[in-house]
């Protein structure tokens, strides 16, 4: 039987995306056609929010061209895009959220297909019967559940009858039934017609769901299969690799023998928990998981920036978590992954920025004894490289794996028991990266406990004595430093929905 | 717990807000108690002339438009600062081309270049936040000193009479209602009803509340965010007209407390300073309420004794602290609700509660 050749719906020719220093995509081409479900996946960094950025046209790539229903897009009209067919359902979503479902769903409509203003509680009613979606069209979204809000947000991308959908992690809110009703959805719509890509860091869900799958490592693309032929562990291999080798300080080793530091229990906010954790002195704990499944929000909440409930004991005492300086007062530092804009004060010096917390220590009667603060920032300087022409140059001269070493300074300076840091390598450069490492170690050697947030599994395989795996704001797996590697971890990450009902289970206990 | 795939549901924790007729319903109630105290104390007060006074050009009609105007550049969550010194440069330059002298075919072109002049200021202040990425705050500061230096250039004292026949014509009125206030009144409604009530104000509703995401769906932002500034300038302009009728001279000093007043108007009313909330019924009438304090408290027996001393500071002092008292009770439930989510991640909401429990 002879086919007609498949129509298709998007495709990407050649496109090239670099920003600053980083290439987010090299020369990657796609093809999503009408009918399918073509899922994109990779680790985080890999290129997908790029990828999805250059099809909708909000992002402008260095080189290639995007069709749309084999019309060119001029790249860089997300308006073009959207009257070319094209709608997105955002991971950050698109609500408005002091409007109500209704208001909400009238702004994602096409124009032509809005009803009169006054009928539009009744017609938002019926939209939401046929998503069989219940809740009320005149309740404010902002008071609704995550899980319903990014729900919503894939029936706003379907009202305007698109004939490509992206989907930017449609599930990381959702329970498993709420898996299963949005993939009936977008089952029924491709099966009318639509090309869907389905970007997403859950392989299950995705080789339940997809025809086709599009794995991309580094920015580039490692091909595209059937997802038939595909398994968890195929995908897997494909995602990882990576040609840079670091290198990674010692393990001191044997951490399970020591005395528990930090003892988190029933710790809960919004994004994640609740959750039980402990942590030993001189033990680096690694947190993996995709992002935005609440690693981030748990991290800043044991340093007292956000808001948690639950009780956290450091060294046998109950942390005060209401305030940044509750946790600093029980030795809890964190090493915020925004650097700029919420660690450094950007316009002042190396030797500023290092002591400010501690100036107490190099003060007399409320003066500042320079010399002795000078000797002590500079001898750290020379110990975590930190490469500058003096420590009186601001830290905003200074690059990133520079500015991080300053950060690191502050831990040296005072007494800290545990050292929370969000991504301690980002925007950080090969050679700076094992000072870093090494800075971090040293300090666990001296019995401080860690925990480092990353987004990179290899450097989470090389500096953690243990990591454990967050999704949905849940413990879902725990890796032993025996067990620890890349693949491992990444297998933990995207097997997410299969350990889900043992994670289940121990909410029931709870 | 949604039985899987059979749809999705949620509880749904019920939103206390202000709701937008409060503002007014207030402002309405504390206007008529403080009128019946004021009419109680003092003859003056019910008179028709006062009456007049307080609703025409020398009381809330020139407010009420510039507040009206001030709405909208709150509304994209922005402030119009350059209000006040629009309106005395239009009545300085009206000083000059609304001459005593001109007759009618002469002084309707001059109008509209005077409306012209709001228009252009208004594109540079929203080109200067939009194009330049300026705080507008910053933005227009800056183009109220720029007007109030020409200004002074131009009427470095006051002088110039302006036309007899466009103050008279501005002036007139039923009874002792104003018709220029009856068709600024009428102005505010339909304002409101399109805000509230047509697709377009939706969407400016939208932009207002929350830029990025109405962007997302294809709201033109861009638009709205200028049009908001170009009608903050409009009204503004077309209130120096009524400022001009007031005063009857060029005078380069006479629109300086406008900047304050009209956020307070329009903040009485209901404006949010985050955006995407507020009407221009509401600043009118906030226009009205802040005319009524300025007009009774000098009149006789109004002030307790010791107070009278204050008579002149008062009208600044009580729309400052007014302002304040509105934005904080306006604010209420949202800080209300912070509270209580600050609690909850303490102590553990009910719902999470319930949920540890089960």
């Amino acid at each position: 039987m002879t086919s007609t050749p498949p129509v298709i719906a998007l495709s990407l020719q050649g496109v090239c995306k670099r920003f600053g220093a980083v290439q987010a995509l090299q020369d990657v081409s796609f093809e999503c056609r009408a009918g399918e479900i073509h899922a994109v996946v990779g680790e985080n960094g890999s290129g997908k929010s790029t990828l999805l950025g250059i099809a909708s046209g909000f992002l402008v790539p260095d080189e290639g061209s995007v069709e749309i229903g084999g019309v060119r897009l001029h790249t860089g009209h997300a308006a073009e895009a959207h009257q070319l067919g094209l709608t997105m359902a955002y991971q950050t979503y698109s609500h408005i959220l002091d409007l109500s479902v209704a208001e909400n769903l009238y702004l994602a409509a096409p124009v032509a297909e809005r009803p009169t203003f006054r009928s539009m509680d009744g017609w938002a009613e019926g939209k939401l019967r046929e998503y069989d979606v219940h809740v009320a069209p005149t309740a404010r979204i902002g008071g609704l559940p995550l899980g319903l809000r990014q729900f919503l947000e894939v029936v706003k991308a379907l009202l305007s009858s698109p004939k490509v959908l992206l989907l930017d992690e449609p599930t990381t809110a959702l329970g498993p039934g709420e898996v299963e009703h949005l993939h009936s959805i977008v089952l029924d719509r491709a099966a009318t017609g639509v090309g869907i890509v389905y970007v997403s860091h859950r392989l299950p869900e995705v080789l339940e769901v997809a025809g086709r799958v599009t794995v991309l490592r580094d920015g580039q693309s490692q091909g595209t299969h059937r997802a038939a032929e595909m398994s968890e562990e195929t995908l897997v291999s494909l995602m990882i690799g990576r040609p840079m080798e670091l290198a990674f300080p010692d393990r001191a080793g044997a951490a399970t023998e020591r005395d528990v530091l930090l003892r988190v229990s029933q710790f809960s906010a919004p994004r994640f928990g609740p959750l039980d954790l402990t942590l030993r002195k001189g033990e680096i704990l690694g947190l993996a998981g995709a992002e935005g499944n609440g690693q981030h929000e748990l991290l800043r909440s044991l340093a007292g920036v956000e808001r948690a409930a639950g009780s956290v004991e450091c060294n046998g005492a109950k942390v005060d978590l209401r305030s940044p300086f509750g946790a600093l007062r029980s030795g809890i530092m964190l090493l915020s992954g925004d650097r700029t804009r919420e660690s450094l004060f950007p316009v002042l010096g190396i030797r500023s920025n290092a002591t400010i917390q501690v100036l107490r220590r190099f003060s007399k009667l409320g003066w500042l004894w320079r010399g002795r603060e000078r000797t002590e920032v500079e001898r750290l300087v020379e110990r975590l490289k930190v490469r500058t022409p003096s420590i009186e140059q601001p830290v905003r001269f200074l690059s990133g794996g520079n500015q991080q070493k300053v950060c690191l300074t502050r831990p040296f300076l005072r007494d800290v028991h545990v050292l929370l840091a969000d991504e301690p390598t980002q925007g950080v450069d090969v050679a700076s990266r094992f000072d870093i490492y090494k800075a971090l170690r040293a300090k666990a050697d001296q019995g401080v406990a860690m925990i480092v947030k990353s987004s990179d599994p290899i450097e989470l395989s090389g500096l953690c004595d243990r990591v454990i795996v967050i999704s949905r704001g849940r413990i879902i797996d725990e890796i032993q430093a025996e067990d620890l590697n890349e693949r491992r971890i990444i297998e933990g990450i995207v097997h997410s929905r299969r350990r889900a009902p043992v994670q289940a289970e121990q909410a029931a206990r709870a | 717990m949604p039985e899987p795939a059979a749809g999705i549901a949620a509880p749904v924790r019920p939103v206390r807000r202000v709701p937008g007729w409060l503002p007014v319903a207030m402002m309405g109630l504390l206007m008529f108690g403080i009128g019946a105290y004021a009419a109680s104390r003092s003859a003056d007060f019910l008179s028709q002339f006062n009456l007049n006074t307080l609703l025409g050009s020398s009381g809330a009609l020139p407010l009420a438009l510039v507040a009206m105007g001030q709405a909208c550049a709150l509304m994209v969550g922005g402030f119009d600062i350059s209000v006040g010194a629009l309106m005395t440069f239009v009545v300085v330059v009206g000083s000059y081309l609304l001459a005593a002298s001109y007759a009618w075919y002469q002084l309707l072109p001059a109008s509209l270049a005077l409306l012209g002049i709001g228009l252009v200021v208004g594109l540079v202040n929203a080109g200067l936040i939009r194009r330049l990425r300026l705080p507008s705050i910053i933005a227009t500061l800056a183009t109220l000193s720029v007007l109030q230096g020409l200004s002074l250039k131009l009427r470095p004292v006051p002088g110039g009479e302006i036309n007899f026949d466009v103050t008279q014509w501005l002036n007139k009125s039923w009874g002792f209602v104003p018709v220029a206030f009856v068709a600024v009144v009428v102005l505010a409604i339909l304002g409101d009803l399109w805000l509230y009530r047509t697709r377009s104000g939706l969407t400016v509703r939208a932009v207002g509340l929350d830029e990025s995401s109405s962007r997302r769906l294809g709201a033109p932002s861009e638009r709205v965010n200028w049009g908001a500034f170009v009608a903050s300038s409009l009204l503004a302009s077309l209130a120096g007209f009524f400022l001009a009728a007031q005063v009857g001279i060029g005078d380069a000093r006479v629109g300086s407390s406008y900047a304050l007043t009209s956020i307070a108007a329009a903040v009485l009313g209901g404006s949010s300073l985050a955006g995407g909330r507020g009407s221009f019924v509401g600043a009118v009438i906030g226009a009205l309420f802040l005319s009524l304090i300025i007009n009774i408290l000098p009149l006789p027996n109004i002030l307790p004794g010791f107070l009278r001393e204050w008579s002149d500071a008062l009208p600044l002092i009580s729309i400052g602290a007014l302002t304040l008292l509105a934005l904080v009770v306006y604010q209420g439930p949202d800080l209300w609700a912070r509270l209580r989510a600050g609690w909850a991640n303490i102590f553990g909401s009910r719902t999470s509660r319930a949920a540890a429990r089960s």
